[in-house]
């Protein structure tokens, strides 16, 4: 479980990206997070995991506070934590299973790393997780050699690595065009109900955001604005959180190909 | 047929074209006065009365003889100087080897990306300006002085100026690392050590080892001279000729050096060019 208690995020600079926010992730749960660019839902997300330190309030992971935790207790709780990037966020001079493996730092010992040696059983784990999300075939590939789609599947698996109880994704499909982002979403979804992994989703297309969120989370200038199911976020709520009329920007407009889980 | 209009007529002028101030001749005149200065006697160099020497009175005879001398290189002992040429290579190739191995290390520390902490950054990077700011002759001259003649000074002198050399680089390097993976490498929960060596050694890799290959450029060109402070290599030999005025003898080494240098110059940059792609 995850709480946000009077969270704030100030920014030096005076930018206010997260103010007051009360909020509670159970387990399990698809949550999707929708705003506008700079409503403050990266900043949220990061809390989770340390990443933007608060200003103020307390952010805890599993009864663990992610604000007064030392930096090993950090690392602890990010490890628990798998994380998704909007850039892909690979090495790219190095080959797919390398990055996949990245999601074992915690668990590895530095001078494995520094060597470059992962036990098998991490590597056969790694190998997994790629399988999951169906790209293990490129495994000795370099990064940098596939497309925007399968990077963002390798991001996945290295999150997936990690053995999460959290997988936060921050923006995963806004770099990926229509189809692809479906496919990655429909991982994600995957991933949440086939390992019950609690799943936070960044996402700005409303369309998106209501067919994958079990429950949407609303940021408006870095205020909590809405909070409940897809059904209920009407294109009304929408406009709401967005503070202006919905334009065809707002939605992918493409819709799954196949069926949805 | 196109009729090309003419373009409208703007309703400011043109400006003219603006008259340089006196500022640039004066600044030609002064920067002529103190080169004049530099050269002249009054600073001790006396570069200008030695010109009108050489002009005036000519060569001596025994400066014709060095002349005639260095033109003239002592082919015929080529084979003697092998050894010492060994020698200046595997100075070259140690010092590389362990100098650039070290570097890595410093590097790291010393750019704000890795250090893991201010003081960390701003102790590494103090060292890093300490070891670059002493020449390598200079560090030769310390080691001699300090353990005595021999190669094994002239290695020693060659790592610490490699540290200076290549942790400078590297480290400018790593400044500038993309530095998207290295949040991922954070979020994964990974530590200091870790995330250097999995998000930032793959991305700079090849320049690193560009810089090494330069920095065995800069080796084999310093192991020649070297040796004439005692430090071993050819510059032993370069310095014993010229001891005993055999300026054909040190004709040949120089010439030996600049083809060995160029030769190294010619393959590291052919590497190079082949990694940072």
């Amino acid at each position: 479980m995850i709480t946000f208690s009077d969270a704030s995020v100030t920014y030096p600079g005076g930018v206010k990206a997260l103010q007051h926010v009360d909020l509670e992730i159970g387990d399990g749960q698809m949550i999707v997070i929708v705003g506008l660019s700079g409503a403050g839902k990266s900043t949220l997300v990061r809390a989770i995991n340390g990443l933007v330190p608060l200003t103020g309030g307390e952010v805890t992971v599993d009864g663990r506070s992610v604000t007064k935790s030392s930096a090993k207790e950090m690392r602890a709780i990010r490890s628990d934590v798998g994380m998704i990037f909007q850039g892909f966020n690979l090495v790219n001079r190095t080959s797919v299973i390398n990055n996949v493996l990245m999601g074992r730092l915690y668990e590895t010992p530095t001078w494995r790393t520094l060597l470059g040696r992962y036990p098998a059983e991490d590597v056969n784990f790694a190998m997994e997780c790629l399988e999951r999300v169906e790209i293990v075939e490129k495994a000795w590939v370099r990064a940098s050699n596939l497309s925007g789609g399968q990077q963002q599947r390798v991001g996945i698996a290295r999150a997936l690595a990690q053995r999460p109880t959290i997988i936060l994704a921050d923006e995963p499909v806004a770099s990926l065009d229509p189809p692809t982002s479906h496919v990655v979403m429909r991982d994600l979804k995957r991933i949440n109900r086939e390992l019950g992994i609690t799943v936070i989703v960044n996402l700005h297309f409303l369309d998106l955001a209501r067919q994958y969120g079990d429950r949407l989370i609303g940021l408006r200038d870095g205020e909590l604005v809405f909070d409940g199911t897809g059904d209920e976020a009407d294109e009304e709520v929408f406009e709401s959180i967005y503070g202006r009329s919905l334009t065809a920007d707002d939605v992918l407009g493409e819709p799954a190909p196949g069926e949805v889980a | 047929m196109t009729t090309v209009e003419a373009p409208p007529r703007s309703r400011t002028a043109r400006p003219p074209k603006p008259r340089p101030g006196p500022t640039r001749y004066v600044a030609a005149a002064v920067i002529a006065a103190i080169t004049y200065w530099a050269a002249s006697e009054t600073t001790g160099i006396g570069l200008v009365p030695q010109l009108s020497e050489v002009f005036v009175d000519g060569l001596s005879e025994r400066t014709g003889q060095i002349v005639s001398d260095i033109f003239n290189p002592a082919f015929e002992d080529a084979p003697a100087t092998g050894g010492p040429f060994l020698e200046t290579l595997s100075m070259a190739v140690l010092g590389t080897l362990m100098g650039c191995f070290l570097a890595l290390l410093v590097a790291f520390g010393s750019s704000l990306v890795t250090a893991g902490g201010l003081k960390r950054y701003r102790f590494t990077k103090g060292l890093m300006s300490l070891l670059r700011s002493v020449p390598d002759v200079l560090w030769a001259l310390l080691f001699v002085a300090a353990i005595g003649t021999g190669a094994l000074s002239g290695v020693l002198a060659l790592v610490l100026f490699n540290i200076g050399v290549v942790a400078k680089l590297l480290s400018e390097t790593i400044d500038a690392v993309d530095t998207k993976a290295l949040e991922a490498a954070d979020a994964a929960g990974a530590g200091l050590v870790q995330r250097a060596r999995v998000a930032v050694f793959p991305q700079v890799l090849p320049n690193y080892l560009s810089f090494s290959l330069y920095a065995f450029e800069l080796n084999v060109r310093a192991s020649a001279i070297l040796g004439i402070v005692g430090a071993g290599g050819i510059g032993v030999l370069l310095n014993l000729a010229r001891n005993q005025f055999r300026y054909d003898r040190v004709s040949l080494i120089v010439v030996e050096i600049f083809v060995f240098v160029f030769l190294t110059e010619l393959v590291s940059i052919a590497l190079r060019r082949r990694l940072v792609r």
